[in-house]
């Protein structure tokens, strides 16, 4: 057979050849004769292999990620342990009876960030975690706090939407300077004086004042 | 070229006549601008806000005149008052509802309402519920009790800034101005019936949200609306949808009020005018009424933050700190006092005092006190002229007030060596000693129990008693001494009146002492027997300044509508000359004037005058000169200059006006006959103002 299709084809690229001779081989062997005889047996280790290898992929998927959860939870863990104080001042602490005021949630965010910051301080002082010592004292948040704050914003807001970006404001000079411009009495612009003027400076002012007056010949010398 | 409009500091001593005049322009008084305005129906008063937290109470019966004043605080704001029968609440941005105590002048408590800042406040027309609109969105409905509210409940919690509010006449719903929409809540199940969506202003940001500044809630289920892209807008609050859409403004519209009778609406704009919107219908006769825009009115320069519209006139205030009221014409068939416009730029109380004996004066502003020494001038000088100040005017003292709390009422004795003011919760007394030309302030640590605070202060002629009004219009009499301060005795009057003093004034013998209170009482002691003397039958105006005459002791009466009228003590009965002007009447020139009469005083070198000063004019009254005849000119000091001596005599009349200073603050005569005038421009209030709209006018 290879005989045959080598001398009819001649000589020419010799891997290409080969390759379509393969190729030619295989399909030649598939046309004219019949099917390979696969045993019952195999095919049915093949296919249950298979499958095992697909329960065996997903079951380790899944575990590679409970992996990384159980993983991800202790690191929250040990950072949450690090933020709060120590058991024993967590004690001292319930034990004072808990004052019913309104404090919002966002005071008690305030007052834990407060806790986190003394805490590195008290690490290493563990047995007297009751005395609070260097850099540490403990107040009590006031409602005023909270309470200013909310009202700085809302004055915020109210500035903001009447002099702030946007709104077209003038100063109380063009305002006054218009009324002269506009009034029955017209006059020139209104021009604050300086009072912070020295009195060099002033005096400077009212002598070049004079000389402009008398250029123009408004009065008499 | 640079023109100094401000005057420069100092005083220029001029010769005017007989007098040598102290003119003082050191005072750099600045009001607080106007907030927030409630109109009380049953009692004719109006309750004016500020944004440094006082509230002050007018009348407008009887002329125009500032009742009672409520001193603020540092971080008190008012942002909305609202009447319930006789009761006064605010509400501010420090989250809490104040009730004022109308008696004492002072917050009878404060209630927090947990919902942040609150924006609004508004009673029910029934009267016995109050909703508050807060910051985190929710409306809080409060039970009015007898003595107290009580938190009733919460409506449904919307998302955004709940700013304005208003209740339907009948109670059961109520409309709710938000950020970018309205919404109308059902009161009895609390939840929002419908949404109405605000468009945002045409040129704004897109994240810039549309505020809806102000609602109200008509009997005819309409919504009147204005917001912050200068539009006054008309919803069917049944349907939800927008009836129709007027374009005021290219600022906001910041204030609504509405009229009993819900035929006219007023808005209140950035620019400082004031829009009228009327219930008309287009043709004469038909039926098919709807809101036209009518009349505008600018008689501000910066926003009008508060309205109210009285049953003929136009109230407005806004940061330019001036209290219009305009009246409607078509509510007053003549043209009269009551339908002219009336401004009150300057308060109706004093805030100078004068040490006559000393030449100091005390100026109060709300968290300190300054004391000064008058400058002197060389002695010669002709009528007319300014005189060269020879030792300029010195500030000697600033003394701040102890707390937060704004200064009520303060003090300087004549000899100059005591100096007290008062709070609402606490009165401080201290005493000045000048060593050369240095000054040591001490303060006086024990004082009498019963000095704990006093609406009006006030020294005897020769500084030894100190007199303080405190509640229930009684006054306390303390002594002063060396050794300290010891309560004396404390007067009250015959008929227990439970309002508060507002001016006390102490013979100069030290015999007498008259007290006038916002009843319009006046009140007269013994302080040799310490009993009541009598009283001054009733006026029906309030009394706007008082004195009793050095010599003849008579009691000098200036009330709010103008009328003056003198009472003498001894005789316990109106004098002969006080008389006389109630029979021939006021010139009408005297009548018209419109800003009080705020401090009466006499000349030492002659009995027969009376300085009164008002805003604009200083007068002084002349008992031994006949009367101004109607007809006859008022004015004629200029007139009578120009005629030779012989006719001056046939034209003079008592009253001799000079209108050379203004605006005043205070006049007051010296012990050495010199008169102090201080003065306060009003230009320099202006200057200090925060900013205006920016209006674009042709050709400049």
């Amino acid at each position: 057979m290879a005989e045959t299709s080598e001398t009819q084809r001649g000589s020419g690229n010799p891997s290409s050849e080969v390759m379509i001779e393969n190729n030619t081989l295989r399909f030649d062997s598939s046309d004219d004769e019949a099917p390979e005889e696969v045993n019952f047996e195999d095919s049915k280790r093949s296919a249950l292999q298979s499958v095992k290898d697909a329960l065996e992929a997903g079951r380790r998927e899944k575990k590679t990620l409970k992996e990384k959860r159980r993983r991800k939870q202790e690191f929250f863990l040990e950072q949450k342990k690090r933020r709060l104080l120590p058991e024993d001042v967590l004690e001292e602490i319930d034990a004072t009876p808990i004052r019913h005021d309104a404090i919002p949630c966002s005071a008690e965010n305030e007052v834990e960030k407060g806790k986190a910051m003394d805490l590195s301080d008290l690490k290493p002082i563990k047995e007297q975690a009751r005395s609070l010592q260097a850099n540490c004292s403990v107040t009590t948040v006031k409602h005023q706090i909270t309470a200013s704050t909310h009202q700085k914003e809302a004055m915020d807001f109210v500035q903001s939407r009447f002099y702030g970006q946007g709104t077209r404001r003038a100063t109380n000079n063009e305002l006054l300077s218009l009324n002269n411009k506009k009034g029955v009495n017209k006059g020139a612009a209104f021009q604050f004086a300086n009072t912070k003027l020295s009195t060099v400076e002033r005096e400077k002012a009212e002598k070049s004042n004079k000389r402009w007056l008398h250029k123009k010949k408004l009065i008499s010398t | 070229m640079v023109f100094s409009d401000k005057p420069k500091k100092g005083t220029i001593r001029r010769i005017m006549g007989e007098f040598k005049v102290h003119r003082v322009r050191f005072f750099d008084y600045m009001p607080s601008g106007i907030r927030a305005i409630a109109f009380n129906r049953q009692t004719e008063r109006i309750a004016v806000g500020r944004v440094d937290g006082s509230v002050e109470i007018f009348t407008l019966l009887y002329n125009l005149f500032q009742e009672k004043v409520i001193p603020g605080k540092e971080q008190r704001s008012i942002e909305a008052l609202c009447w319930v029968g006789e009761r006064l609440f605010s509400v501010g941005l420090s989250g809490e509802i104040i009730e004022f105590d109308l008696h004492n002048l002072r917050p009878r408590y404060t209630i927090d309402a947990y919902g942040g800042p609150i924006w609004t406040i508004t009673a029910n027309p029934q009267g016995t519920h109050l909703a508050v609109g807060c910051e985190d969105g929710t409306v809080k409905l409060f039970e009015v009790l007898e003595d107290k509210i009580q938190f009733e409940r919460n409506l449904d919690r919307k998302k955004g800034r709940i700013l304005s509010l208003s209740w339907h006449p009948s109670g059961t719903k109520i409309v709710a101005g938000m950020m970018d929409m309205i919404r109308v809540f059902d009161v009895k199940t609390g939840h929002a019936i419908h949404r109405l969506l605000v468009d945002k202003a045409a040129g704004a940001p897109r994240d810039q949200e549309c505020v809806v500044w102000s609602v109200v809630y008509l009997a005819n289920d309409t919504v009147i609306s204005g917001d912050s892209s200068g539009k006054v807008k008309v919803w069917d609050a049944l349907t939800g949808t927008l009836i129709k859409n007027h374009d005021v403004t290219k600022w906001d519209v910041l204030a609504l009020s509405l009229s009993q009778d819900e035929t006219s609406l007023v808005a209140g704009t950035s620019e400082g005018t004031v829009v009228q919107f009327q219930f008309l219908s287009s043709v004469l006769g038909k039926e098919d009424k709807e809101w036209v825009r009518t009349r505008t009115f600018k008689n501000h320069t910066h926003d009008v933050r508060a309205l109210a519209e009285v049953d003929t006139a136009i109230i407005s205030g806004g940061l330019d700190t001036q209290l219009v009221v305009r009246p409607l014409l078509e509510k007053h068939d003549i043209k009269s006092q009551a339908s002219a416009l009336r401004k009150v730029q300057f308060p109706h109380r004093r805030l100078v005092s004068c040490a006559k004996k000393a030449q100091l004066l005390l100026f109060q502003y709300p968290s300190h006190l300054e004391v000064w020494r008058l400058g002197e001038g060389e002695e010669e000088g002709t009528p007319g002229e300014k005189v060269p100040v020879r030792r300029i005017p010195e500030k000697l003292l600033q003394l701040k007030a102890k707390g937060d709390e704004h200064i009520c009422c303060s003090a300087v004795s004549p000899c100059g060596e005591w100096l007290v003011y008062s709070t609402t919760s606490s009165l401080r007394l201290y005493k000045l000693q000048y060593e050369n030309n240095n000054i040591s302030i001490t303060k006086v640590s024990k004082l009498p129990k019963v000095l704990r605070w006093a609406h009006q202060l006030c020294f005897s002629a020769d500084s030894s008693r100190l007199f303080a009004a405190s509640g229930r219009s009684s006054v306390h009499m303390v002594s002063l001494g060396p050794e300290g301060c010891k309560h004396k005795h404390t007067f009250k009057p015959k008929n227990g009146s439970t309002q508060p003093i507002h001016l006390l004034t102490v013979s100069e013998n030290g015999l007498w002492l008259a007290t006038a209170n916002s009843d319009c009482e006046v009140h007269i002691y013994s302080l040799s027997t310490l009993k009541s003397h009598c009283t001054v039958p009733v006026y029906r105006s309030g009394v706007t300044a008082m004195a009793i005459h050095p010599t003849k002791n008579n009691l000098f009466i200036a009330h709010a509508d103008q009328q003056v009228f003198e009472f003498s003590i001894e005789l316990e009965q109106y004098t002969d000359w006080s008389r006389k002007v109630q029979r021939e009447g006021l010139h009408f020139k005297w009548l018209e004037r419109d800003t009080p009469i705020m401090n009466v005083t006499f000349n030492p070198r002659n009995p027969d005058h009376i300085i009164l000063h008002d805003m604009y004019m200083f007068c002084v009254l002349d008992q031994s000169l006949p009367l101004p005849d109607k007809k006859s000119q008022f004015f004629n000091q200029l007139t009578l200059k120009s005629l030779p001596e012989q006719e001056r005599k046939t034209h003079c009349h008592a009253f001799k006006v000079c209108k050379l200073f203004q605006p005043l603050m205070c006049v007051d005569v010296l012990e050495d006959h010199s008169l102090v005038v201080v003065e306060r421009s009003l230009l320099d209030i202006v200057a200090k103002l925060p900013a205006p709209v920016k209006q674009k006018k042709f050709a400049t």
